[in-house]
């Protein structure tokens, strides 16, 4: 320790490059990220990121518990947009089990992704605010609108499932809660409120030239280190690259949905905020068609489930991944045969996100960090599971 | 000598008292801005008694210093930031010919003074001992520094428009037009110093120095207790102070209809533009600092230049 | 840099932006003298253990599949055998059942596997507690609540084990 303490020191006088701790508490690291930051000045000369302070062993778990309870688990690994994670591992199963989900099912679970899109590219857009901005000062401001219109929409939530946030809804094999005309009718008016909403948002932080000085030109990625480093969803759009996993391998119902996939081409975390503003704007039509366009039938299809050990599946693996507000969320599932499963790993799109932290910070300002980090939108639940 | 002490007395409580209930009123109007009540349970229904509670809080909790740090620094950094702004009240003349210290030069007297928070903020985020601090404290070097250059510029416009350095002087010289109605000049000169207050404030767009979201506390977070409670306060002196003078320099001071006594029209106006302020703070953004010292060096420092000379010459021609 | 007129426009609709909101309501509940009413389906609550409204006698028949169905374990039931109940349901009873409800994440499995419509989450506001002790809910507890849902059926939410079945018929809900 003392040796360790003699050797940092020597470096900062011999180099004048001052090594600073964004430790895991830290307001504006978006969860418990550790950033180990060399700064010459204000100038960032190397970054590291340090994680696993939020691990809690959900794969190791799963391995513990059987397929029937384990969906409302994974919700807490994303925790801003739960029913990603269950929708995930529900297509895995019942991928894995040809386990056949009813048209309405299917439709209603794509119904509350999509809410929940919305929720999360509401709390990304409010804690970037507080990023840029401050605690202090506009940012908040930014940031109580934004938890505003997303009270509007926790509540709906609340009213369909019970619960505001980590909903369950998601089972293998369908969905547990259903939509009726009242609901469907407040989702559409909802859909118009969050709507109207947006040009206010817009003009309180990406319309205000500080914002786009702030965010233009800053944290660039290239399609090709983007590729690289596995980086997927919004950021991947940044950048160019139309990928969407809605689009690649449809799942649930966007097979039969218009997906739209916003992009924009210059790589920056302006053209990562604009992309994930289209994405609001495509969700709330996505949520449109739902409640027009919703097949009559069964939202279930196996039978009531009873004791969770008398699910089994047939031994084998799969792997499934769905467009979580951050990315590609991917499950991989390997199965022996039996009621719990072999190994579960989860690709936590945050995780590949992050990465790519490494290369954009150096050259950077501070003040740089943050606003790099805030465009990411990274979700520690979702990068140490 | 007996007055001038009783004065300086109840000029210095009013002010800490109106520099107390400011707390409360930023917290009530920011949260007006943002679609929620602000305080309201300590001194219902309004939350009144809010400001009382938090200086309570702020005394009772323990006072940490470092063992690394730099103990005379260390103390002095509040003192040195509360004080000089408290006393700028002393030169704030509240009726003709009435202030705590009334003399020809209050003008350069009382901006001098208001530099010396500089000293402070630095001296408490280099004696702290930590890196976040210190950064904070690099900033402030550039940042305040170089505001302080297009702020005074600005505020010579009043000095030359009036012919006096004394506070009183220019306002007297205002009993025709406020100073901020003058073509052009009045509202340049009103602008410049309105943005440069806002960095030397710390307020938002230009409030690097503790950048919650980066560098948390900045520079006082290794601050605790009462000396924590003298940077609060003294942020919001130092804020107060810079209102009241720009309702001196440029809105009239004191002077108004009769109806209502001088010091209350200036109370108003400082009132007024301190909600101004609180306007801008919490609608904008954080600008980074080189761009903050881009706007610095090539917009507001020219302009500010240019704006003398227009002044000058148009005192001259009148 | 953009154009200055850019720059001041910016700035003048962001603050534009705050002013327009100062003048709106505030959405500030002031809780505790304003509650919000609480959807039908809420299961934020506590638990409670239910009675057959009809002929008083506990639902619970000890099966055991809410603590095998618990994905944080925290439910433990033992089964006793006792006399056989007037609505037909039989003749097991629960001899302890206790629900460590400070690792409960509120996914409502119990209850959706209950085949009795035994357990169910109440739509009373804060289970919050001044102590640890208070949050482990004990057979007595859950029963009370049971008794409190019999003068008010209201407090009980929507989705019961019957309920959450019949939604989830792979027929069709009706």
């Amino acid at each position: 320790m003392g040796v360790q303490a003699v050797s940092v020191s020597v470096v900062e006088r011999e180099f004048g490059e001052l090594a600073l701790n964004m430790g895991p508490q830290h307001p504006s690291t978006h969860g418990v990220l550790r950033l180990v930051l060399h700064l010459s000045g204000e100038t960032v000369l190397r970054a590291k990121p340090a994680i696993g302070y939020l691990h809690r062993g959900v794969e190791k778990l799963s391995e513990h518990l059987a397929y029937d309870q384990l969906a409302p688990v994974y919700e807490r690994n994303d925790y801003l947009s739960p029913t990603s994670n269950s929708l995930a591992y529900c297509i895995a199963v019942e991928r894995l089990g040809s386990i056949e989900v009813p048209r309405r099912g299917r439709f209603v679970r794509a119904f509350v992704a999509e809410w929940q899109r919305i929720a999360s590219h509401l709390v990304w857009l409010g804690t970037l605010g507080l990023d840029l901005g401050g605690a202090l000062g506009g940012g908040t401001t930014l940031y109580m609108y934004c938890f505003r219109e997303r009270e509007k929409i926790l509540d709906f939530l609340e009213t369909l499932t019970g619960t505001r946030f980590h909903t369950n809804v998601n089972m293998i094999g369908g969905c547990r809660y259903d939509l009726d005309a009242e609901l469907s009718a407040r989702s559409d008016r909802l859909a118009t409120e969050i709507e109207g909403a947006l040009p206010e948002l817009h003009a309180m932080s990406g319309g205000t030239s500080i914002f786009q000085e702030r965010t233009r030109g800053v944290g660039v990625i290239s399609p090709d280190l983007a590729l690289s480093v596995g980086v997927t969803g919004p950021t991947l759009r940044g950048s160019g690259i139309a990928h969407d996993v809605r689009r690649a391998v449809p799942y649930d119902a966007y097979d039969e949905l218009k997906v739209e996939v916003p992009t924009r081409t210059a790589g920056d975390a302006e053209a990562r905020y604009l992309v994930r503003m289209d994405e609001i704007r495509a969700s709330i039509a996505l949520v449109r068609a739902i409640t027009a366009g919703l097949p009559p039938g069964a939202i279930f299809s196996r039978k009531p489930i009873k004791n969770p050990k008398a699910t089994k599946l047939p031994a084998g693996e799969v792997y499934a991944a769905v467009e979580s507000p951050r990315g590609e969320l991917g499950i991989h599932l390997v199965s022996e045969g039996g009621p719990r499963p072999h190994r579960l790993k989860i690709r936590g799109p945050s995780f590949a996100n992050l990465q790519v932290v490494e290369h954009l910070l150096p050259g950077g300002l501070v003040a740089d960090v943050v606003a790099i980090l805030g465009s990411l939108d990274p979700v520690m639940g979702d990068v140490d599971r | 000598m007996i007055a001038a002490l009783i004065l300086s007395a109840l000029v210095l409580s009013v002010a800490m008292t109106i520099v107390a209930y400011m707390t409360w009123l930023e917290r009530k109007v920011a949260a007006r801005f943002q679609n929620r009540i602000g305080p309201y349970h300590v001194g219902a229904p309004h939350g009144w008694l809010q400001p009382l509670a938090d200086i309570m809080k702020l005394i009772v909790k323990e006072d940490i210093t470092p063992r690394a740090a730099d103990r005379v620094l260390f103390n002095l950094g509040p003192v040195l930031v509360v004080v000089p702004a408290l006393l700028g009240f002393a030169f704030i003349p509240i009726g003709p010919g009435l202030a705590v210290a009334n003399h020809a030069y209050s003008f350069p007297f009382f901006l001098a003074l208001a530099s010396l928070t500089l000293l402070g903020v630095f001296a408490a985020g280099w004696s702290s001992n930590n890196k976040y601090a210190l950064l904070s404290a690099l900033r402030l070097v550039a940042l305040v520094a170089s505001y302080e250059i297009p702020m005074i510029l600005a505020l010579l416009v009043p000095a030359v428009l009036s012919g006096s350095l004394s506070l009183s002087g220019i306002v007297e010289a205002q009993r025709g037009l406020w100073f901020a109605a003058t073509p052009v000049i009045g509202q340049l000169s009103l602008l410049l110093f309105l943005v440069c207050a806002l960095a030397e404030g710390n307020k938002s767009p230009l409030d690097l120095l503790e950048a919650e979201s980066e560098l948390v506390a900045a520079y006082n977070v290794e601050y605790s207790g009462i000396k924590f409670a003298l940077f609060y306060a003294g942020e919001y002196a130092h804020t107060l102070a810079m209102c009241t003078l720009a309702a001196t320099v440029f809105f009239g001071g004191y002077l108004g209809p009769a109806f209502l006594p001088g010091f209350v029209w200036l109370l108003l106006k400082s009132v007024v533009l301190f909600v101004g302020v609180l306007w801008i703070r919490w609608s904008l953004m954080r600008v980074r600092i080189d761009q903050a010292l881009r706007l610095n060096w090539l917009v507001l420092f020219p302009v500010a230049l240019v704006n003398v000379f227009l002044a000058a010459f148009w005192a001259a021609g009148r | 840099m953009a154009s200055a007129s850019a720059i001041f426009l910016g700035t003048l609709k962001a603050m534009g932006t705050t002013l327009r909101n100062a003048f709106r309501r505030s959405t500030t509940l002031r809780y505790p003298k304003e509650k919000r009413p609480l959807p039908a389906r809420w299961r934020g609550g506590s638990f409670a253990l239910t009675f057959d409204p009809g002929t008083g006698e506990e639902n619970c028949i000890g099966c055991r599949l809410c603590e095998y169905i618990c994905p944080s374990e925290i439910i433990a039931v033992t089964l006793r055998k006792g006399e056989a109940r007037a609505n037909g349901i039989g003749a097991t009873y629960c001899d302890v059942f206790t629900l460590d409800y400070q690792a409960c994440m509120q996914c409502e499995l119990c209850i959706q596997v209950c085949p009795t419509d035994a357990i169910v989450m109440t739509r009373a506001l804060s289970p919050a507690t001044r102590t640890r002790e208070g949050l482990f809910l004990s057979k007595e507890r859950l029963m009370d609540n049971g008794r409190r849902l019999l003068e008010e059926t209201s407090l009980a939410s929507e989705a019961t084990g019957t309920k959450l079945r019949e939604w989830t018929k792979p027929e069709g809900a009706a």
